[in-house]
C-alpha cells in the first residue's frame, strides 16, 4: 500500500471500521465524514460568527430569531434557498459548470490537512493541489460567465479569471517560501518544522517568512475573490457578476463553495505559517504514550480550527471596515505589489535557509 | 482617464429603470469599449407624477402638501420655495420667528439629505459599515422633525405667512444636542470612510466636473461648489434669516485628487453638514420671540392677480418656483425648476471615459433626485 493508503487506514483505525474493505470505500467514507463533520459545521459556525460580529461592529443586532440568539440562522437561510424555484432554465453548459465547479471545489477535501492523524493525502506535492482546484474553479466560472450572454456575465467571468491569475503567482511563490523553510511540501513536514509556541511559527521565525505569510493570505483573497477583494463577484455595477443568474439551490451551492474556499485557504495558511495543529510537546508525548489517538486528533483539530476561525474573523473584520476594491486595482496590486514582495521573500527565505544549513 | 487601454469593439449595454448601479430610477444606454464607457444616453421620466399639473387643480391651501412631495428627502425646500412665491404674490408678511423656524427646518433637512447622500455613496462604493453608522445618526434628525411637526417625512408644515405650530418644548435643546452629536460623528465618518485609503482610491481623480461643463449644463449647488464655483443662494440672495448668522461656503480644492472629482463632491457635502451645524447653533440661540404664523393677514385674495418667482438653495442646488395667480381658487400655473433636472443632463458628459465599476459611485456622487427631476 502506498503512503496515501497508509494514512487513510491509520485514520480509519481510530473509529474502528473494518480493514478488509476496498480502498475506494475508505476514501469515499472519509471524504463524506470530513465534509459532514468538519466543513459543514465550520461553515455554519463561521457564517453565524461573521454575521453576529459584523452586526456588533455596525451597531445593529444581527440574527436573533432562528434558535437561541439566532444560532440557527444559517440553516434557516439554507432551507429557504432550497425551496426557491429557479428563475432561468438551465442548459447543458450551466449544468456542466455546476458539476465541474462542485468537483473542483470539493476535490480539495482529499488534501485537507486536519491533523497529524487525519491526513488523507500527504505527498510531496500535497501543498500544490489546492492551486489546481482554484484555477479550475476560476476557469469554470469564467466559462459560465461567457455563456450567460449578458454584460454582467461577461465582465463577471473575465474579472474572476483576471483576479485568479493575478493572485496565483504571488501565492505560489509564497508557498515555495514555506516549502524552502520546511525542506518539503508534505503537510506533515511543513507542520513538523514549526512548533506550538509562537516563536516556533513559520510566520514569526524570520522576516522573509512574515512577508510570505502576508503575501499568501492576501493573494488567497485575490484568487478566491473574498471581501474586500471581491470586486469580480460583488461589484454593484454588474449585480454580482456570474452569481447574478444563480438562484435558490444553485446560489446556495455557490455561496457554500465560496465560504468553503475561504475556510480552506485560511486553513492552509495556518498549516503553512501559523504553527498548524502543533500542540505542546509534553502533551503530545503524553497522549502518544497513553495511545489516546482520538483525544490527540481531537485536540489537534481543535487547535487548528481555532486558529483558522480567528484568521477568518480578522480578514472579515478588515473587509467590513473597508470599501470594496475595484478589480483593476486588485490585479494591479497583485502584480505590482504582492508579486515583487513574494519574490523578495523567496530570495530572502532561500538565503536564510542556506545560511542556517551551513 | 488613461487613454492607453486596449481598444475593442463597442458593446451596447442598457440598464434601468431599476438596477443596482443606479441610485434612482432612470434608463442608461451605454456603449462600452471594454470596461470603459465610450458613450452614454440617459432617459428619465419614470417617476413623473404630474406634480405641477396637480398643483393647478387644487386650491391654494392644498398646494403645500404637493410641493412637499417634490423631493421626498428635502420636503421642506419644496414647501418653502412655494410659500415664498405665493406670499410674494399676495403680499403676506411672514413674522421673523416663523422665518427663523423655517430656516432651522431647512438646515436640519440639509443635514438629513447629506447624511442620506453619504449612505448612497457608501452603498455604491461597497462599504457597508459606515451605512449603519450614518443611518443611526440620521434617525436622530428625523426624530427632531417628528418632535416639531409630527411626521418624519412629508412634514407638510409650512403655511402661507409662517409655519403650522410654534417650536415644541425641548426642541431647542435637542437641536443643540444633535449639533454636538453630528460634530463628533463627522470625525468618525472621516476616520472610517472619507479618508480611508480604499475609498480615496475609488473616488479621487474620478469623473472631475469642469467649470465649462457646469456653465454648459447649468449645474448649481454642492456639485458646482465642489468644482470651485462659489455660488450659494444663502449668501447671495435669500437673506431672510441667513443674514443673522455667520457661516462659510465650502468649495472643492482637489485636496486628494483633481478639483471637482467624486471625492471633492463628497467632502464638500460633509463640510456643508458642519456649516449647517454652525448655522443651527447660532439660530436656535437667537431665535426671536413673536408669532409663529401670521394668522391675521394670511388670506388668499381672489382680487389679486400676479406672478412671482422664488428661489432657495436646497440641499441639491438651486430650486426655484414660478407661480401665476389669475384670480381663481387654484393657481393658473406652478412650475418648479430643480437642480436635479440639470444634473441628469450632465450624466452623459460625466460618465464618458469612466470604467463601469465606477459608474455607481459617479452617479451617486451627483446626489440625483429623480423625483425632483421628473416631477
Amino acid at each position: 500500500m502506498n503512503t496515501q493508503g497508509t494514512w487513510i487506514v491509520s485514520w480509519f483505525d481510530l473509529v474502528g471500521l473494518p480493514k478488509d474493505l476496498p480502498h475506494w470505500v475508505y476514501t469515499l467514507v472519509s471524504l463524506v465524514c470530513v465534509y459532514l463533520f468538519v466543513v459543514i459545521p465550520s461553515a455554519v459556525l463561521m457564517s453565524y460568527l461573521d454575521r453576529k460580529l459584523t452586526a456588533d461592529l455596525q451597531a445593529r443586532i444581527g440574527p436573533n430569531r432562528a434558535g437561541y440568539a439566532g444560532v440557527l440562522q444559517s440553516i434557516a437561510d439554507f432551507l429557504k434557498l432550497l425551496q426557491k424555484e429557479p428563475q432561468f432554465k438551465w442548459g447543458l453548459r450551466e449544468n456542466l459548470w455546476l458539476v465541474s465547479h462542485t468537483m473542483a471545489l470539493y476535490s480539495t477535501l482529499a488534501v485537507l490537512p486536519l491533523g497529524s492523524l487525519a491526513l488523507l493525502v500527504d505527498t510531496e506535492m500535497s501543498a500544490f493541489l489546492p492551486f489546481w482546484a482554484t484555477l479550475v474553479l476560476a476557469l469554470g466560472t469564467m466559462l459560465l460567465g461567457l455563456t450567460q450572454a449578458s454584460v454582467p456575465g461577461w465582465f463577471g467571468g473575465i474579472r474572476v479569471a483576471a483576479q485568479t491569475l493575478a493572485g496565483s503567482f504571488p501565492a505560489l511563490i509564497a508557498l515555495v517560501c514555506a516549502g524552502v523553510r520546511a525542506g518539503s511540501f508534505k503537510w506533515s513536514s511543513l507542520v513538523h518544522s514549526q512548533s506550538f509556541a509562537l516563536w516556533g511559527w513559520a510566520a514569526i521565525s524570520n522576516p522573509f517568512q512574515t512577508v510570505a505569510f502576508f503575501v499568501f493570505i492576501i493573494s488567497g483573497l485575490v484568487i478566491l475573490a473574498i471581501p474586500p477583494l471581491d470586486g469580480g463577484l460583488s461589484q454593484s455595477d454588474i449585480h454580482g457578476g456570474v452569481s447574478s443568474y444563480l438562484h435558490g439551490r444553485r446560489l446556495s451551492l455557490f455561496q457554500m463553495g465560496r465560504l468553503y474556499g475561504f475556510f480552506f485557504w485560511c486553513l492552509i495558511t495556518v498549516v503553512l505559517f501559523l504553527g498548524g495543529w502543533n500542540l505542546p510537546e509534553s502533551l503530545v508525548s503524553h497522549l502518544r504514550e497513553g495511545e489516546s489517538w482520538i483525544m490527540l486528533s481531537f485536540l489537534e483539530l481543535t487547535c487548528l480550527l481555532i486558529k483558522t476561525f480567528f484568521l477568518m474573523l480578522v480578514v472579515t473584520w478588515v473587509a467590513r471596515v473597508n470599501t470594496r476594491v475595484r478589480v483593476d486595482q486588485i490585479t494591479d496590486f497583485s502584480w505590482k505589489v504582492l508579486s515583487p514582495f513574494s519574490l523578495v521573500a523567496l530570495m530572502g527565505a532561500s538565503l536564510w535557509a542556506g545560511w542556517r544549513a551551513l | 482617464m488613461s487613454q492607453n487601454y486596449l481598444r475593442t469593439d463597442l458593446t451596447t449595454w442598457e440598464i434601468g429603470p431599476y438596477h443596482g448601479a443606479l441610485p434612482v430610477p432612470m434608463r442608461l444606454k451605454l456603449q462600452l469599449d471594454g470596461e470603459v464607457i465610450a458613450h452614454a444616453e440617459v432617459e428619465t421620466g419614470f417617476l413623473h407624477r404630474g406634480l405641477e399639473k396637480a398643483c393647478e387643480l387644487h386650491p391654494w391651501k392644498s398646494l403645500v402638501s404637493y410641493a412637499d412631495h417634490l423631493d421626498p428627502e428635502g420636503a421642506v425646500f419644496g414647501e418653502i420655495v412655494l410659500t415664498n412665491a405665493v406670499e410674494e404674490i399676495f403680499g403676506i408678511p411672514v413674522p421673523e420667528r416663523a422665518q427663523c423656524i423655517r430656516v432651522i427646518l431647512c438646515e436640519l433637512t440639509r443635514i438629513s439629505s447629506h447624511l442620506a447622500y453619504i449612505v448612497r455613496m457608501a452603498k455604491m462604493a461597497g462599504s457597508e459599515t459606515i451605512i449603519h453608522y450614518v443611518l443611526r445618526d440620521r434617525e436622530r434628525v428625523l426624530d427632531l422633525f417628528e418632535l416639531l411637526t409630527g411626521a418624519r417625512f412629508s412634514i407638510n408644515f409650512l403655511r402661507y405667512g409662517g409655519v403650522r405650530f410654534d417650536v415644541t418644548e425641548g426642541f431647542i435643546e435637542r437641536v443643540l444636542e444633535l449639533c454636538e452629536l453630528i460634530r463628533i460623528r463627522i470625525k468618525e465618518y472621516n476616520d472610517v470612510f472619507t479618508y480611508n485609503h480604499s475609498f480615496i482610491k475609488r473616488s479621487a481623480n474620478i469623473a472631475p466636473l469642469s467649470k465649462e461643463l457646469i456653465r454648459h449644463c447649468g449645474i448649481t449647488g454642492p456639485n458646482a461648489r465642489a468644482s470651485g464655483v462659489c455660488f450659494d443662494l444663502r449668501k447671495t440672495y435669500y437673506g431672510k434669516a441667513y443674514d443673522r448668522v455667520e457661516f462659510e461656503v465650502p468649495v472643492g480644492v482637489g485636496a486628494l485628487g483633481v478639483v471637482g472629482d467624486v471625492h471633492d463632491r463628497f467632502i464638500v457635502r460633509l463640510k456643508e453638514v458642519s456649516q449647517s451645524i454652525e448655522i443651527l447653533k447660532q439660530l436656535v440661540e437667537t431665535i426671536p420671540s413673536g408669532e409663529y404664523c401670521n394668522l391675521v393677514d394670511n388670506k388668499i385674495s381672489r382680487a389679486i392677480r400676479g406672478e412671482a418667482v422664488s428661489r432657495v438653495e436646497s440641499s441639491r442646488g438651486l430650486l426655484s418656483c414660478y407661480v401665476l395667480a389669475d384670480g381663481k381658487d387654484t393657481p393658473a400655473r406652478v412650475q418648479f425648476t430643480t437642480s436635479s433636472m440639470f444634473n441628469v443632463k450632465l450624466i452623459p458628459y460625466l460618465i464618458s471615459g469612466v470604467r463601469i465599476e465606477d459608474l455607481p459611485v459617479v452617479l451617486a456622487s451627483l446626489d440625483l433626485s429623480v423625483a425632483e427631476a421628473d416631477k
